[in-house]
């Protein structure tokens, strides 16, 4: 597996565009108690999965490439996100996206894990709008009790 | 805004982490994991029968509170750990935060951290905000 891992460093996303529509920054919004924000800004959060599906990929897809032992052997490291501009509704930004680092064999309160650290980028017509990295552990050999599991 | 360094942010409380929310989450994530949507399926992996608030949703309480104080737009970048990520619904979630460093562009330095019960470490942030980015 260390092989196969390690040369995901490097590896694209198709990349693609994403557009927000006001229903769904709408729900998104709802979904976190704040009232929808003024002049078609879409709420923060968005900056989570506006760039993974923008860039042509998906979390199962992201599981996928660490060989996820399944949906609960992932946990966060860490989200570190940039906004160089507010996002917008009805806006079609530009996204790409990959693998830029992968630590394998790391140990934490006896959880052996390896470390993914996805990187996307999203710009408007002429400007970048925003840049986010994603770092995720893929936990191999933990216990249940251990096991700490969301996206 | 007036902001100095110690300042306390006023804290946001989520009353109770919704499962519906979450639903309505994994929905626009696409995010397949059935611990976000499916109690029994949290419940087989013994951790009781509720279930886990997505990320960025947990993320979202800090979001807010920083909005509700320094303005729409102020958040210019953030850091996020998840030290003790299992926030789950039905909880009562309260997002904190306080200023550590304010420069002379203006930009301001904070932590934030969300609590459960009054104890924090589940979720915590390094944030940077300029008030400067209100215009849209």
């Amino acid at each position: 597996m260390s092989d196969s891992l390690t040369s995901l460093i490097g590896h694209q996303f198709p990349g693609g565009d994403y557009l927000i529509e006001h229903w769904e920054n709408f729900l998104l919004t709802d979904c976190t108690g704040a009232d929808l924000m003024a002049n078609g800004v879409v709420h923060p959060i968005a900056l989570f999965h506006v760039p993974i599906i923008g860039a042509q990929t998906s979390i199962a897809e992201m599981f996928a490439l660490g060989q996820a032992e399944s949906d609960f052997s992932i946990s966060i490291e860490s989200y570190d996100w940039h906004f160089h501009s507010p996002l917008k509704e009805n806006v079609r930004y530009s996204v790409t996206g990959g693998i830029i680092d992968v630590q394998l064999d790391l140990e934490e309160g006896g959880r052996r894990y390896d470390l993914i650290t996805f990187r996307f980028e999203i710009a408007g017509a002429n400007h970048p709008v925003a840049t986010t990295e994603v770092a995720w552990h893929y936990n191999r050999g933990t216990t249940i009790g251990a096991q700490q599991s969301e996206s | 805004m007036k902001v100095n360094v110690g300042d306390v942010i006023p804290p946001w409380t989520m009353p109770s982490v919704s499962i519906e929310k979450m639903k309505t989450m994994a929905a626009i994530l696409r995010d397949p994991n059935p611990v976000h949507w499916n109690r029994k399926t949290v419940a087989a992996m013994g951790m009781g029968e509720r279930t886990i608030n997505q990320g960025p949703l947990s993320i979202s309480y800090m979001v807010n509170m920083l909005q509700a104080w320094a303005g729409e737009n102020c958040i210019q970048h953030m850091h996020v750990t998840f030290p003790n990520p299992l926030i789950l619904d039905e909880d009562e979630i309260i997002a904190r935060g306080q200023v550590k460093a304010v420069d002379e562009d203006g930009l301001i330095y904070c932590e934030t951290w969300l609590e459960r019960n009054g104890e924090r470490g589940l979720i915590e942030a390094e944030v940077t905000l300029n008030l400067h980015n209100k215009q849209v």
